[in-house]
């Protein structure tokens, strides 16, 4: 048989086609001479491009390297990240959310970073916060090194509590003074109603992880690790829980599930007077928080102290990357003094890992909200990191979906929502992780 | 000897081969990966051979019942209430009125909003406090709802959604089929006196069977596979009350990398589909009339 003319001619109009739009193109932008790395990130415009500009000075540094970042939107970054690890394709280097880390660590996914580590001289893991590089050892084995890090404090509507007549909590907690109780006490002084409708709240019930601070001020605790056992029933976490249910239902001093929906009582919008959060909200809050006064203070101690939650998320090495030394400059460097400045006392993104950093003054000093900055370098000295393993995801949301019920009104009992959830936890536990 | 380019359908196949090629690469090949990966657990690193595992522990699963529950309550509801409701409307725009295809128009639009900026409009239009919906209800007197925190409401809430899109690709199928229906066999149960109800009954329903009858199997797919509204509006909450079926594989597959699981929950799914397809089409031969043949 044999093809027409007009037959290769169609055939060669789709290969050129194929060939200009970009099918069979392997273009990788990668100077000559130079080892290439990509580095994946997420972030909005505004920090990606702080990102770029630091990745920019790093290649201005290091001429025999030429790194490029690209960022995956938030919402589908462990998706493509999980993706592109299975299909062996990841990026030499690459930020991890904490939540996943345990997980894809376990798998061995991630370098080992301790030979590199070990053979720089100029690393040195004493000028990081312990609790920094905690999140990072993977049965001691270094396998990251911690950006975007932090632990939660309090944050506080100023111009409320004065109003209110409410002595201001940072000052409580200099004091030694700033409790759960008062805590209570204020969010109910600072939420009113009219005409039987909401017009502010005290607070909000705290989301994941902020939570678990809540717990631990009461003795509770979700899980333990060593034991892969749930925690819930313990009388600390059942505390905890019917303190913020009854917060909602008993003090209504913070909105239901309903009244919260679509963003309906936000901090930033003047109508709540505290939340519990990381410092990344810094950068929103000054920007769209105006018409009042503001600030941070630690959380408040509650009958087992105040020790609140302490994560991180992680630069990784993963296993398929050809030059890990190149990438191992480029980790030690995005955890660098001259990076962590710009990151994290410049534009606030999040508490800084290092501490020659989060104790300058160029951190701590500033004119505008938050002032007391030390509220966060407390809450990093005092907290202590999340309880996230392997199975985190899976037994998270199984709390979560029967802690629903608790903070809609359905019931009423901490107790016997958290007895359900801890036999829920305590099965997916005892399960094959892989079936 | 002839010449291939001669033949046509040597240029049929070439015409379709971009198709071809994306089905067998993007279509049948991950299906058949899939079917494979069911009977092995994996984790997108460790790949172990498990027989059937995957598929004996998904009914000692409790979210795989609830989630079943959760997407057959939806389906079996929202797609007959569909079906109606599109067949209503196209009855209506099929009336020679003064500016028709206006309305049409009006109709169809919902049918062009996407389904994540019309799952975050129907977020607050459900909203307990301040939503479209509970002001009118307590405006009428009537009890209001916490349609997406309660988990009693939530279902209902996901089916008058699905109402939304009445108006689109169905009705314009079904007022195609209105359209396609002879003037004579009217006249005809005009002369022999039959009344309008009368002519809806026996001559507009059982020659608009074949289009009800596509319109059910797609719709039925099509429910079983919800996703985008639950994702986005309650993330399967409250207490899974919108665990729907493609959101407890997505869980598996992405967020807990039980790919094998997942793998078989595809397939579990598909034979779902595919027995209840069947059953549809066994079913059609009782009432479903095609105009110059038999059923």
């Amino acid at each position: 048989m044999v093809l027409g003319r007009r037959a290769f001619a169609l055939i060669g109009l789709l290969v050129v086609g194929m060939a200009t739009t970009g099918c069979f193109s392997r273009a990788t932008g990668c100077p000559e001479g130079k080892t290439c790395l990509r580095y994946m990130a997420w972030g909005n415009p505004q920090q990606f491009e702080v990102e770029r500009q630091i990745v920019k000075r790093f290649n201005e540094q290091n001429p025999d390297l030429h790194v490029t970042v690209f960022s995956v939107p938030g919402t589908s970054y462990a998706q493509k990240q999980i993706m592109m690890l299975g299909s062996r394709t990841a990026p030499d280097v690459m930020r991890v959310d904490h939540y996943f880390f345990p997980n894809l660590a376990a798998k061995g996914h991630f370098t080992d970073l301790t030979p590199y580590a070990k053979a720089d001289p100029s690393f040195d893991p004493d000028v990081y916060f312990p609790t920094a590089l905690e999140e990072c050892y993977v049965e001691g084995k270094l396998m990251a090194l911690n950006v975007l890090f932090g632990g939660i404090a309090m944050y506080y509507n100023k111009t409320m509590f004065r109003e209110a007549g409410l002595e201001d909590p940072w000052e409580l907690h200099q004091r030694g003074q700033w409790t759960w109780a008062r805590f209570r006490q204020s969010a109910i002084a600072l939420t009113q109603f009219e005409g039987g409708r909401p017009k502010r709240f005290g607070t909000t019930v705290p989301q994941l992880p902020a939570i678990i601070a809540c717990l631990r001020g009461f003795g509770g605790e979700m899980i333990d690790l060593d034991a892969n056992r749930s925690l819930l029933d313990q009388p600390g976490t059942v505390a905890a829980y019917q303190f913020l249910a009854d917060l909602v239902w008993v003090d209504r001093a913070a909105p239901t599930p309903a009244q919260g929906a679509n963003f309906a009582f936000t901090f930033e919008s003047g109508k709540v007077g505290m939340v519990l959060d990381f410092m990344g909200m810094i950068p929103r809050y000054r920007e769209v928080a105006k018409g009042f006064d503001w600030d941070v203070a630690p959380i408040p101690k509650g009958p087992a102290g105040g020790r609140t939650v302490i994560k991180g998320n992680q630069l990784v090495i993963p296993k398929n990357c050809k030059n890990p030394e190149a990438a191992w400059r480029f980790v030690k460097y995005m955890a660098s003094q001259e990076t962590e400045r710009v990151l994290y006392a410049q534009i606030r993104r999040c508490f800084p890992t290092r501490k020659d950093v989060a104790y300058s003054p160029e951190y701590l000093q500033t004119d505008q909200p938050p002032y007391q900055l030390q509220a966060f370098v407390e809450s990093v000295e005092n907290g202590r990191i999340l309880p996230i393993n392997e199975r985190w995801i899976e037994w998270i949301n199984a709390l979560q979906m029967e802690t629903d019920n608790l903070f809609a009104g359905r019931e009423r009992d901490a107790s016997v929502v958290l007895s359900r959830a801890r036999d829920k936890i305590n099965t997916i536990l005892s399960e094959d992780p892989g079936l | 000897m002839k010449r291939l380019a001669d033949r046509p359908a040597f240029w049929g196949w070439l015409f379709i081969t971009p198709w071809l090629a994306g089905f067998l690469g993007f279509t049948a090949g991950p299906m058949l990966a899939s079917l494979w990966l069911s009977f092995y657990k994996y984790d997108l690193v460790n790949l172990e051979y498990v027989g059937l595992e995957n598929y004996r522990r998904l009914p000692l699963d409790p979210l795989f019942w609830k989630a079943l529950s959760n997407t057959f309550a939806y389906a079996f509801i929202s797609v007959p209430l569909g079906v109606a409701g599109s067949l209503m409307i196209a009855l209506l725009l099929n009336q020679k009125v003064r500016g028709i295809p206006l309305f049409r128009t009006l109709f169809y639009i919902p049918s062009l909003v996407p389904s994540v900026a019309a799952a975050i409009l129907w977020q607050w239009v459900f909203n307990a406090e301040n939503g479209a919906l509970n002001l009118g209800l307590g405006f009428l007197g009537l009890p209001t709802p916490q349609w997406l925190q309660d988990e009693r409401f939530t279902l209902p809430a996901f089916v008058l959604m699905s109402l939304w899109g009445v108006g689109g690709a169905r009705m314009v199928i079904f007022l195609a089929g209105l359209q396609g229906i002879s003037e004579t066999y009217y006249e005809a149960a005009r002369l022999d006196g039959a009344s309008h109800r009368q002519q809806f009954w026996h001559v507009t329903l059982p020659l608009l069977s074949p289009v009800m009858f596509f319109n059910l199997v797609l719709g039925l797919i099509g429910a079983f596979q919800i996703f985008t509204q639950a994702y986005i509006m309650t993330g399967g909450g409250p207490n899974n009350a919108s665990l729907f079926y493609a959101i407890y594989l997505f869980r598996t597959a992405f967020e807990q990398f039980k790919l094998g699981k997942a793998s078989a929950l595809a397939w579990v799914l598909f034979a779902i589909l595919l027995v209840f397809t069947l059953i549809q089409f066994r079913a059609s031969k009782k009432w479903v009339h095609y105009e110059g043949g038999e059923a």
